[in-house]
C-alpha cells in the first residue's frame, strides 16, 4: 500500500466498521429486551384483567364479563385469546378464538408462566398463564391469555433497520472526514514536493517554506543538504580555479625553456618536477573533499586501518631490518572516512620508516572527545625549531626539496580539514613524535 | 634475468621495455590482463613490473590469482593511483613493492633491480665471490678491480649465476631466465656462452656438473 491517503482511510475504515457494528449491536439488543418485556408487561396486565372478570357460576361454568375497550376478545382470530381449563377438565374460550383451543398449559405452579407457541392462522403468539382459585370455587381454574406478538416483531425490525442505516451513514461520514483529513493534512508534503521540484529545475534557490512542525525539520534539512551541495560546488570552483593558476605558470616556464635552441634542459626539469608536486598536493587535497561534504559517516576502527597500513609498509620496507609495533584500544572507534585515515597514517607512518633506524612504534588511544594516534621513529628527529617549517603548506611547496617534508604536510592540511591536529615533537628513543589528534563526531 | 612489463600504454612499454633492456634485463610485455595473468602463470619471472588500471583484467586481480596459485616472483605496482588505500591494497594483495606514475626511470630500474636481488637472498647490489665482483647496478663485472669486457648474453648468463652462487642451475633453468619467450632458443649457445665466460674469468670460476647443469664456485665454500 504505497498511498498514506489510502492506508489511512482504510485503516480507518477496518476500525470504525468493528466499532459502530459493536455499538449498533448493543444498542438493538438493549430496545429489544425493553419493547419486549413491555409486551410482557401489557400481557400480565390482561391477564390480571381476564382473571378480574372471571365468576363460576353455581352450574360450575365459568364466565367472563365483557371486557372494556382495547383489547379484542370478541371478533373471530383478532389476535387477543383466553382460555380457562377447570380442574375437571372442561374448557371456556373468548369468541375470538373460534372454534380452536390454546394447548393445555402448564398446571400446579404458582404464578405467572410466559412461552411462546404457533397460534391460529400461522400468527406466533405470546401465552401468559396461571392457575386461580375463583371465589366459590373449590378447585383451582387454569387461565390463559394470548397475544399476537406480530406488531411487536414488526416495532423490532424497524427500530434494527433505522439503527443500521443511522449507523451506517455515520461510519462512512466518519471515513470519508479521516480521507479529507489526510489529504487536507498531507497538503504541506504536496506543496514541499513542488517546490522541491521548482528547486531541482532551478526556478527557486532553496526549499525556504514556513512548514508544520511535522515536517519543519526535513525542510530545514533538505534546504541544509542543498546549501551544502551548493558550497561543495564553490569548492570545487575555487580549487581548480587555484589549481590553474598555480599550474600555469610552471607550463609557461617549461614552454620557453624548450622554445629556446639549445633547450634549457635544467630548468624544464625542475619545472616538471613542480609541477608533479602541484598535481599530487591538490589531488590529495581534492580526494578529502568527500570528507568534509558526506554526511553520515561510519565509525572505523583506528586501530584496525593503522594494522593495514603496518602490514603494507612491512612489506615495502623488507629489505630494510625495520620493526613496526602497533600497540591500542582495539575498542576504540571513531566516525570517519576509512579512506581519509589510510592517506593520513600512510604519509605519516612512511615517513617514520623512512627516517626511522630500527624501530617505528604506533600507538592508538582513545579519550572522551577525540582519538591520538601517536608514531614515533628512533631517526634523527627534527632540529630543534624546525617543526613549524616541516608541516609548511600551500603556495610555497613549489619551492620544498622533493621528498622533504611533502607527506607530513599533507597530513597536517588533512588533519586540519578534520578539525584535528597534529603536533610534531621528539620522541623518547630521540626521533621524530608525530601526535595526530582527531575529533569525535558525534556518537563515537 | 627475466622481467615482464604488464602496461598497456604502449609507448611507456616501449620506454620500460628499453630501460630495462639497457639494464641488462630480457623483458616480455602484456598490454592487458588477461595475457599478463598467463605469461606469470607459465613463464619463470624474476620480477614483475605491474600497472593496476588493464584492460580485460585488472591489475589487482592479476596479482592476487598468481599469488593465490603460488606464484611467489616479486611484484613491483607501477600505477598513476597514489592514494594510501590503493598502497595498502596493493601491497596486502601480495606486490613486493609500489611506484606510482609520474616516476623516473633509473628509480624503478634500481627498485627491480633490488626486487630481483632480495628474492635470491642478495641484500647488496655488487656480489663478491673472490676475486670476482658482479656489479649488479653497473651491469658490469671485475675480475681483480679490473672491469672485464662481456656481451650482453655472457653478463647476463654471469648475473644470473652470480645471483644463484654456490647453487646448480639447470641448462634448462638457465634458458628460461636468459632468453624472452618468443625467442628461438637453442642449448647448444648456452655451452659456447659459458666457453667464452670461462675464457675470460678463468678457471675455477664455472663449475659445469654433467647431466645437471652450472654452478659459480663460492670461494672458501
Amino acid at each position: 500500500m504505497r498511498s498514506l491517503t489510502l492506508r489511512l482511510t482504510l485503516l480507518t475504515g477496518l476500525w470504525v466498521a468493528t466499532g459502530l457494528g459493536g455499538a449498533g449491536w448493543f444498542v438493538a439488543d438493549i430496545a429489544t429486551r425493553q419493547i419486549e418485556a413491555a409486551f410482557d408487561a401489557r400481557i400480565g396486565t390482561v391477564l390480571d384483567t381476564v382473571i378480574a372478570a372471571a365468576t363460576q357460576g353455581t352450574d360450575g361454568r365459568i364466565r367472563v364479563a365483557p371486557l372494556p375497550a382495547g383489547t379484542d376478545f370478541e371478533r373471530p382470530f383478532s389476535g387477543a385469546y383466553w382460555q380457562v381449563t377447570r380442574a375437571d377438565g372442561s374448557v371456556t374460550t373468548s369468541r375470538s378464538l373460534w372454534d380452536q383451543t390454546l394447548p393445555a398449559g402448564r398446571t400446579g405452579h404458582v404464578g405467572v408462566l410466559l412461552r411462546d407457541i404457533p397460534g391460529p392462522r400461522g400468527s406466533e403468539l405470546r401465552v401468559a398463564e396461571r392457575d386461580v382459585v375463583l371465589l366459590d370455587a373449590s378447585e383451582p381454574a387454569h387461565f390463559s391469555v394470548a397475544l399476537s406478538t406480530d406488531a411487536q416483531r414488526a416495532e423490532v425490525d424497524r427500530l434494527r433497520r433505522i439503527l443500521i442505516g443511522v449507523f451506517a451513514l455515520l461510519g462512512l461520514g466518519l471515513v470519508a472526514g479521516v480521507a479529507i483529513q489526510v489529504v487536507v493534512g498531507l497538503a504541506p508534503l504536496r506543496v514541499a514536493r513542488r517546490t522541491l521540484a521548482e528547486v531541482r529545475a532551478g526556478t527557486r534557490d532553496r526549499l525556504g517554506l514556513a512548514a508544520p512542525a511535522e515536517i519543519a525539520p526535513l525542510v530545514a534539512e533538505v534546504d541544509a543538504l542543498i546549501e551544502q551541495n551548493r558550497a561543495t560546488v564553490e569548492r570545487a570552483r575555487a580549487h581548480v580555479g587555484n589549481l590553474a593558476h598555480a599550474l600555469k605558470t610552471p607550463i609557461a616556464v617549461l614552454r620557453n625553456a624548450l622554445g629556446v635552441t639549445p633547450p634549457d634542459i635544467g630548468s624544464a626539469r625542475a619545472e616538471a618536477a613542480s609541477l608533479e608536486r602541484l598535481v599530487q598536493h591538490h589531488l590529495a587535497r581534492a580526494r578529502v573533499t568527500a570528507l568534509t561534504t558526506a554526511t553520515g559517516m561510519p565509525e572505523v576502527s583506528p586501530l584496525a586501518v593503522t594494522e593495514e597500513v603496518a602490514a603494507a609498509l612491512r612489506r615495502l620496507f623488507t629489505a630494510r631490518d625495520l620493526t613496526i609495533t602497533v600497540t591500542g584500544d582495539a575498542r576504540v572507534r571513531l566516525r570517519t572516512d576509512a579512506q581519509d585515515l589510510t592517506e593520513m597514517l600512510g604519509n605519516l607512518m612512511e615517513n617514520a620508516c623512512q627516517w626511522a633506524t630500527a624501530q617505528v612504534s604506533v600507538t592508538v588511544t582513545g579519550t572522551a572527545d577525540s582519538v591520538v594516534i601517536r608514531v614515533e621513529d628512533d631517526g634523527p628527529g627534527l632540529p630543534a625549531g624546525a617543526e613549524g617549517s616541516a608541516l609548511a603548506r600551500g603556495g610555497r611547496l613549489d619551492e620544498a626539496a622533493p621528498g622533504s617534508g611533502l607527506g607530513l604536510a599533507i597530513v597536517a592540511d588533512l588533519v586540519a580539514l578534520q578539525g584535528g591536529d597534529l603536533a610534531l615533537s621528539r620522541a623518547t628513543t630521540g626521533g621524530l613524535r608525530a601526535d595526530l589528534r582527531l575529533p569525535r563526531r558525534g556518537a563515537g | 634475468m627475466r622481467v615482464l612489463v604488464v602496461e598497456d600504454h604502449a609507448t611507456l612499454a616501449g620506454q620500460l621495455r628499453a630501460a630495462l633492456e639497457e639494464a641488462h634485463f630480457v623483458v616480455d610485455t602484456a598490454p592487458d590482463g588477461e595475457e599478463a595473468l598467463f605469461l606469470g602463470e607459465t613463464e619463470p619471472y624474476d620480477a614483475v613490473v605491474l600497472d593496476l588500471g588493464l584492460p580485460r583484467l585488472d591489475g589487482l586481480s592479476v596479482l592476487r590469482r598468481w599469488r593465490s596459485t603460488g606464484r611467489a616472483m616479486p611484484v613491483l605496482i607501477l600505477t598513476a593511483r597514489d592514494a594510501w588505500t590503493e598502497k595498502v591494497a596493493g601491497l596486502n594483495a601480495g606486490a613486493d613493492d609500489y611506484l606510482t606514475k609520474p616516476f623516473i626511470m633509473p628509480e624503478l630500474v634500481a627498485r627491480i633491480q633490488a626486487l630481483v636481488r632480495r628474492s635470491h637472498g642478495q641484500a647488496r647490489p655488487e656480489i663478491s665471490l673472490g676475486r670476482l665482483m658482479v656489479d649488479t647496478t653497473g651491469g658490469r663485472a671485475l675480475l681483480d678491480g679490473m672491469p672485464v669486457k662481456l656481451t650482453g648474453l655472457e653478463y647476463r648468463m654471469l648475473a644470473y649465476l652470480a645471483h644463484r652462487a654456490g647453487q646448480v642451475v639447470s641448462k634448462t633453468e638457465l634458458t628460461e631466465h636468459l632468453y624472452a619467450q618468443d625467442f628461438d632458443r637453442d642449448s647448444n649457445t648456452l655451452e659456447v656462452v659459458v666457453g667464452r665466460l670461462r675464457r675470460k674469468l678463468g678457471d675455477g670460476v664455472i663449475e659445469t656438473l654433467r647431466g645437471q647443469g652450472y654452478r659459480l664456485i663460492v670461494p672458501g665454500a
